[in-house]
């Protein structure tokens, strides 16, 4: 049986990298005696994955793991789960997933993230407001070979000030080319990073980008483009 | 939360490279509120967390103390150089990592010590953590600052700044030591150790002082007054079996060195190896039985969800039902998808049984550990392995599909010739034939690893000095050269660190002051490259008066008074320089559970029921 779990990471958890995570997670899963699925070959893995690595530091309220279980898994069996995770990995839900969907983290096209706003609120609406006219949002990223500059305006998808929240709200594309990082797109708002989190990882339906769990739930509207990697409406 | 966990998670930990060292909150670590704890204990290891939590004996002790209600462990680590600096930049203490308690306001700050190199960062530590350096200037609301593990036997360099130290096996006299704590509590310092100094195993190094001559000769390290013993009693648990042992294991976020369960199946080990201070100090063998072992496996797994075990002892392979062992282990962890490694086998009781059975398992690396080049210093280190059986034990290996081993030496071993060190490359030229003889596929890889012998405190080789710097530079090269074959790969370790290591294992009080020097130079973390300073190091030696390379290289007379003589460890100095004789005789001596040979351990164990094998008392 394979399962989408979302869960949260929060507290000191934030301060777990990816392969921590990973790590922390199998773990668990041995503890709790639940019985992984294991990759063949020499060195067997555990079939066990995540949507989307998260910066170290930075919480969420929404991860998903994508795991392979052998055999049914009860609600019983997901308390076990919960009991053997450390505080601050909180398991909020869960769905089966259908045979020949792809792994979760390939179908993952975009992520929206929060900030709590320090004081100047308008300063920020206004910065916001010019960085949306911008043609252009050129930031230097280093990579393998050096630096290098990219245009993340084409994947700023949404950036908004919740005024009565005190938040600033970003929608940015992930994606092959890294899409924007929510750093970056703070820091061309001269906006510090504290208590930056991840509200949601979306994947592409059709025209749409919709939350796993909300694909996972119109199965019968959308299948998959196995070709493109990602959700259709069905005709 | 406390003021200092809230700073320390909220404002510190987002600003360090590695924070998921410093949560303390892993699994199966414990959190006890303190106002409910009537003994609080901060379990120290000077270095890394990645080091420190891949330590057995830690792991022992925190379970011990936790088990008990009312009584509380938790641990702390050096901190990474990124945090350090903010520690200080900043003036926040050096706190624990389960609750960010800072460790002046634990009863008990216990060190442990490993290896002569993490001596510097123990002071930096306290440093950092805001306890005065010389226990004398401790007052009574301060923490007692103690200390234990292998490095005990020779505390000696570090005496002015431990209240006391543990000798031997914690696992009962640790208990002791905090039920009479908990007792005397509101006493002054110094009588609550007076009392402290009655429990066997605890070492005041106050109540002891080095007396000279008028010349200034070293006469031994007597007692102030004839209320102490000469001779501190080594703590030993003389049932194993019945001694507990942690099954929740912590369980580490991050990567560490050795991030996995691991099983004890005996402690001591008798082969008699005469470099080995742990052959020695351990003595003698007790082994847990079978059933024991598989019963804490079977509750680690439950409680770790660990994906791998090691089987850990001095020579793993000498348990006496190793094969029944790991035939019935591989068999229950394989149904639940644990592999098992075996880190320290003894080539002499390696079977090609055994090899598959493991194998079978894992495809863990392979090692060995001839430790010399020729039968002849073998023999004189008592290493009782032959050339053939080690070819042999390889050729099964790799007919049973191994493609590379490593291969354990040391240079500078008492007596070494250059024809010893050709021994070795031509060692490693016949593991590369009993490749191609087994029918191996390509070539191997064959890894030589050669570390510089130091001499150790409570082992046949005591008294003899390192050799000097420029010899064991010669030596290197000289190996370098010989071991330029196609598929084998030469390691060796840094002249400096073993120089540094030599110095510091035989020194006496006169130490105490190079280490405080060397802490305030910057010295740390110092069996690590990126840190390891040699030139500060020297410098600390030389303002004190004291000169690195002569304390490495000093030959002790066998009739000099040793810093450490006053420290009773079992096994008897007489046994030492009879096995010290034999080893210049290249005469080798059989393991003991093959027939007592009298080393002293017995008249240790005078007063237990349990003697095990030890049986003379005696001494020729
Ligand atoms: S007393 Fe005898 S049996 Fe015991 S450790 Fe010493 S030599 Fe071995």
């Amino acid at each position: 049986m394979r399962i989408w779990i979302k869960f949260a990471k929060q507290d000191l958890m934030r301060y777990l990298s990816h392969l921590d995570l990973m790590r922390t997670w199998q773990r668990a899963v041995r503890r709790a005696a639940l019985p992984l699925v294991y990759s063949r070959g020499f060195n067997p893995h555990p079939k066990l994955s995540f949507a989307s690595a998260l910066p170290v530091g930075v919480a969420s309220a929404a991860e998903y793991a994508d795991i392979y279980f052998a055999g049914e898994l009860s609600a019983a069996d997901m308390e076990k789960l919960q009991g053997a995770l450390p505080a601050g990995l909180a398991l909020l839900c869960w769905r089966s997933v259908p045979e020949g969907i792809p792994p979760l983290m390939s179908l993952v096209r975009a992520a929206a993230w929060s900030v709590p706003l320090p004081a100047g609120v308008r300063k920020t609406e206004a910065r916001v407001e010019e960085l949306l006219h911008a043609p252009f949002l050129p930031v230097r990223r280093k990579g393998k070979k050096g630096e290098k500059t990219v245009d993340i305006r084409p994947s700023v998808l949404q950036l908004a000030v919740d005024r009565p929240g005190r938040r600033l709200t970003m929608l940015l594309a992930a994606g092959a080319d890294g899409g924007a990082r929510p750093r970056e797109v703070l820091e061309l708002l001269a906006l510090p990073g504290n208590g930056l989190q991840r509200d949601e990882i979306l994947l592409a339906a059709g025209p749409y980008l919709q939350a796993p769990m909300a694909v996972l739930l119109k199965e019968k509207e959308v299948s998959l483009n196995a070709e493109k990697d990602y959700y259709q409406l069905r005709q | 939360m406390s003021s200092y966990q809230a700073y320390f998670r909220e404002k510190i930990l987002p600003r360090v490279q590695k924070p998921a060292r410093y949560l303390g909150n892993e699994i199966n670590a414990v959190v006890k509120p303190h106002e409910q704890c009537s003994m609080k204990v901060v379990l120290a290891f000077p270095d890394l967390y990645e080091i420190g939590m891949s330590h057995l004996g830690l792991k022992i002790l925190y379970h011990i103390i936790n088990a008990v209600p009312r009584w509380t462990a938790e641990r702390v680590f050096m901190p990474g150089d990124d945090l350090e600096k903010i520690l200080r930049k900043e003036n926040f203490p050096l706190c624990s990592l389960e609750t960010v308690t800072p460790l002046r306001q634990f009863d008990i700050v216990g060190f442990t010590l490993q290896y002569e190199l993490s001596y510097a960062t123990i002071l930096r530590m306290l440093k950092l953590a805001g306890i005065l350096l010389l226990a004398s200037e401790r007052d009574d609301k301060e923490p007692l600052v103690v200390a234990g593990g292998p490095g005990a036997f020779n505390p000696e360099p570090l005496a002015p700044f431990f209240d006391f130290v543990l000798l031997g096996d914690a696992e009962e006299a640790f208990p002791e030591v905090l039920r009479l704590l908990e007792e005397i509590k509101d006493l002054p310092r110094r009588r609550r150790l007076e009392l402290l100094a009655g429990i066997r195993g605890v070492y005041v190094p106050a109540f002891y002082r080095e007396e000279r001559d008028e010349a200034g000769i070293y006469l031994g390290t007597k007692p102030v007054s004839p209320h102490y013993s000469s001779r501190v009693k080594r703590a030993v648990v003389a049932n194993l079996d019945k001694a507990p042992y942690p099954t929740a294991f912590i369980v580490p976020y991050c990567d560490i060195v050795h991030d996995r369960m691991v099983l004890e199946l005996f402690r001591g080990c008798t082969r008699g190896c005469r470099f080995c201070q742990a052959g020695m100090i351990y003595r003698p063998v007790r082994e847990r039985k079978k059933e024991t072992l598989l019963a804490l496996a079977r509750e680690m797994v439950r409680a770790t969800g660990y994906e791998e075990m090691a089987l850990s002892s001095l020579s793993t392979g000498d348990y006496s039902a190793i094969t029944e062992l790991v035939n019935e282990l591989g068999v229950e962890l394989t149904k639940e998808g644990v592999s098992l490694s075996l880190p320290s086998l003894r080539l002499d009781s390696f079977s090609g049984e055994l090899a598959r059975e493991v194998q079978r398992l894992r495809k863990s690396g392979l090692t060995f550990a001839p430790e010399a080049g020729t039968q002849r210093l073998r023999d004189v280190i008592n290493k009782n392995i032959t050339e053939e059986d080690l070819l042999a034990a390889v050729k099964e290996a790799f007919a049973a599909g191994w493609t590379s081993v490593k291969l354990y030496f040391m240079l500078g071993l008492p007596t070494e010739t250059d024809e010893d060190l050709h021994g070795i490359a031509a060692l490693a030229d016949r593991v590369l034939q009993a490749y191609k003889e087994a029918g191996g596929q390509g070539r191997p890889r064959v890894t030589v690893s050669v570390s510089v012998f130091v001499p150790k405190p409570h082992t046949p080789f005591q008294w003899h000095g390192q050799l000097p710097k420029s010899e064991i530079l010669h030596r290197q090269r000289l190996l370098r050269q010989a071991l330029r074959l196609p598929g084998v790969h030469f390691q060796w370790h840094g002249a400096e660190m073993s120089l540094l290591e030599a110095a510091l294992s035989r020194g006496g009080r006169e130490l105490a002051p190079v280490l405080m020097r060397a802490a305030e130079l910057g010295c740390k973390l110092d069996s690590w490259d990126d840190y390891f300073r040699f030139d500060l190091w020297q410098q600390a030696f030389a303002e004190e008066g004291l000169d690195l390379a002569a304390c490495a290289e000093k030959s002790l007379a066998t009739s000099d008074p040793l810093p450490w003589d006053h420290l009773d460890a079992g096994v008897s100095k007489k046994y030492l320089l009879r096995e010290y004789r034999r080893a210049l005789r290249g005469e080798t001596t059989p393991d003991c559970r093959e027939g007592c040979l009298g080393c002293g351990m017995a008249l240790l164990l005078a007063e237990e029921d349990d003697k095990g094998v030890c049986t003379r008392a005696d001494l020729d």
